[in-house]
């Protein structure tokens, strides 16, 4: 067993999985506080890093500080949306909340296609081929310091929740949208400000992917999945949940071939974990989880 | 206010129907006589491959235009071409359901895909409605190895690629004094890719050839973090990397070997996209030279590849003719020589006279288009191209080649000063 590259796998997928926990926090908040669930999710991200190129392209800002625009453009496109389409369809049987987010999910997408054309770009960025190595460990600096920043946002995004005033009214709103309408709470304000929030976070962690991946207008929908897995593991509308739960599910998709392959190997089967099979990995922690604890790793209430 | 219809209004629009069919209608009766066949161009204009389906539908139109320009089919009266167009989105259901829509809208014959799985359920399909199809661009062997009549292949399938492959390779272990390459082979998991590698590795390991496989490591069709398989292949050390990727992938991996500091004396792709599109080496800068593909490539030298990249150019800025929209050009000219010959629109016609097809073209590297009892073009070739100074260059065979290629890499990818 090769533990140097046991440990390189392991440290690629806990940087990557710190974004991946930001964007799955977008998507808990949304569900915890309005039980819809964002169907639109990742498209929405994919405009983060279309926000965050462009603005490369033109001005020569590096994503790492742009980033903060494509928060508040995604905040803007997140309220409207909240707005024109969500609030209409909150009282619906979830099976038609379905529908009208997965066709904003179309329009976001093909949108993108008409905008930014449907080639794959990887803008040149300062950071972009930077990697430190620490013996015979590298480390990718644009991944290292998406995940420092994922994880500072996420911070603040649970210290807005906590301390503020619109904070408290979100978190009254999630807890019961009646009692907040009785002490005289704007609950839809406050649904589309949650919205918004929701979905800048999901901005913000795309312009923090610009340097670590091409962009295409259809790569969103794989994370839509990948986040709506995470939600699941941590708890639905748990936001510790969502935090942990991108950690995990980066990792083990990072590392579960590998580790696989080394165990068939060890027991004297010959035979390659394919990584085509990386999902399955997620999938099967997902499974376990949901046999264990239903209501997923950091949910409250069973059921 | 409610409007009734009397004597004076029903007068009034009487003449002003009356006058519209005279003014309209006239020439519509004319337009009627000179007519017009319908083909279909069938490509995965969205979803995960639309960059390649978009320049594809492009040179497809841009074929049909130009044939129209020179006066249509003129067997049948200088008979206009107009193409149908429909999008797969890359999945195979849609590829069906799509084909379906134009063939009942009147398609006489089908040209595309990009993709090898939406190629295999279109060619089903066209089977059993009997509409000829003619395929661009879809390398996998299989596509043709199911007795189909209706279907022909103007690209060459995934065997002649191992093949020229382990021709090419002779040639460069002879020339540098190489007995032994370690390699790793990399492959998406889509119906082309997998194809592509296991052909490549069967033929390989048939021949017994001295490439020897550490590792073959397939990743899913539009991944977006190559980490863990990159830092795989540097585990292993291998002397050469055979990648068979997409555009997407292939820059996530250039990226992800440079940034790992993968030690490499070579990338060479045993045939696929990535590697040759003008975004790659826009994006990748030096990072993308020196490496080798073995690609049915236009023809430098050519006339008509001339004539026909001026024009593409100009329309498309920044783009340029390539595999994919040189081989979706050519499949149009396959089909509307066809036509000419045919003389008739009838699927039997059409198929008899695909089946004597004998193009001469000077567009794409590779002799005279034609068929073989499979269906699958038996001069269709490809030449090892190599990106030198960031440009593209034929470097093998040497009746094409426009540089001498160059192994092994003379500098590391990190070594290039980006």
């Amino acid at each position: 067993m090769n533990l140097t590259l046991l440990f390189q796998l392991a440290i690629s997928g806990f940087l990557l999985g710190g974004v991946y926990s930001l964007i799955a926090l977008g998507l808990s908040l949304i569900f915890g506080v309005m039980r819809v669930i964002n169907f639109a999710h990742g498209e929405m991200m994919v405009w983060g890093m279309y926000v965050a190129y462009t603005i490369l392209v033109w001005t020569g800002v590096d994503p790492f500080f742009s980033f903060l625009v494509s928060a508040i453009i995604l905040f803007i496109l997140g309220y409207l949306l909240q707005r024109t389409v969500v609030n209409r369809i909150l009282d619906f049987p979830e099976a038609m909340q379905v529908l009208p987010l997965v066709g904003m999910a179309m329009v976001f997408e093909n949108s993108a296609r008409l905008i930014w054309g449907p080639d794959y770009i990887s803008p040149q960025s300062r950071f972009a081929l930077h990697s430190l190595s620490l013996g015979n460990i590298m480390i990718d600096t644009p991944r290292f310091m998406a995940f420092s920043l994922a994880i500072i946002i996420t911070i603040i995004v649970l210290l807005f929740l906590k301390k503020t005033d619109m904070g408290k009214s979100i978190r009254a709103a999630a807890d019961n949208r009646t009692g907040a309408l009785l002490v005289g709470t704007d609950v839809n304000k406050v649904y589309a400000v949650c919205f918004g929030v929701g979905t800048a976070c999901v901005g913000a962690a795309g312009g923090l992917l610009v340097p670590l991946m091409p962009l295409s207008p259809h790569i969103g929908a794989p994370f839509t999945l990948i986040s709506f897995i995470i939600v699941i593991l941590g708890g639905m509308g748990s936001l510790t949940g969502a935090m942990v739960g991108g950690l995990i599910i980066g990792v083990a998709e990072s590392i579960g071939p590998e580790l696989i392959t080394n165990i068939f190997h060890g027991v004297g089967l010959d035979f390659d974990f394919p990584h085509t099979m990386k999902q399955v990995v997620s999938f099967f922690i997902l499974i376990v989880i949901m046999i264990l604890r239903p209501q997923g790793l950091f949910g409250g209430k069973k059921g | 206010m409610k409007k009734r219809m009397n004597r004076r209004t029903f007068l009034k629009y009487s003449a002003a129907v009356g006058a519209t069919t005279a003014i309209s209608g006239f020439p519509a009766i004319l337009k009627a006589q000179a007519p017009e066949i319908k083909i279909a161009s069938i490509q995965p204009v969205t979803g995960v491959i639309s960059d390649i389906g978009i320049s594809m539908r492009r040179a497809n139109q841009m074929a049909v235009d130009d044939i129209n320009a020179k006066g249509g089919i003129k067997s049948k009266g200088g008979a206009k071409l107009k193409l149908l167009l429909a999008d797969t989105e890359a999945k195979e259901e849609v590829a069906r359901t799509e084909a379906e829509r134009v063939i009942k809208e009147g398609a006489v014959c089908l040209v595309g895909p990009f993709l090898s799985g939406n190629a295999m359920t279109i060619a089903t399909l066209c089977e059993q409605r009997g509409v000829p199809f003619v395929m661009d661009v879809a390398a996998a062997d299989d596509i043709t190895r199911k007795g189909f009549k209706f279907s022909f292949r103007v690209f060459p399938t995934t065997t002649k690629f191992a093949d020229s492959m382990l021709f090419y390779m002779t040639r460069i272990m002879k020339d540098k004094n190489i007995s032994k390459i370690k390699g790793v082979l990399t492959n998406t998991g889509d119906l082309f890719g997998r194809v592509q590698g296991a052909t490549f590795k069967k033929t390989v390991t048939d021949k017994k050839f001295p490439i020897e496989l550490l590792a073959h490591i397939e990743y899913p069709l539009g991944i977006q973090d190559l980490s863990a398989e990159v830092s795989k292949i540097k585990a292993l050390k291998p002397d050469v990397l055979f990648p068979v990727a997409r555009p997407g992938d292939a820059k996530l991996m250039m990226r992800e070997l440079y940034k790992q500091r993968v030690e490499l004396r070579a990338i060479i792709s045993p045939g696929s996209p990535g590697w040759y599109e003008p975004e790659f080496i826009r994006d990748m800068k030096a990072i993308s030279d020196y490496v080798m593909d073995n690609v049915p490539w236009y023809n430098p030298v050519g006339k008509m590849y001339k004539e026909v990249n001026a024009a593409f150019a100009k329309k498309f800025p920044g783009k340029y003719i390539d595999t994919n929209s040189g081989y979706a050009y050519l499949g149009v000219l396959v089909i509307a020589d066809a036509l000419e010959r045919a003389k008739s629109t009838k699927a039997e016609d059409i198929v008899e006279a695909l089946k004597k097809t004998y193009l001469k073209q000077d567009l794409m590297v590779g002799l005279a288009v034609n068929f073989d009892e499979r269906g699958d073009n038996v001069n269709a070739d490809t030449a090892m191209i190599q990106i030198i100074g960031q440009t593209l260059k034929v470097v093998l065979p040497d009746k094409a080649a426009e540089a001498q290629y160059i192994y092994p890499m003379p500098k590391q990818l990190w070594e290039r000063g980006m």
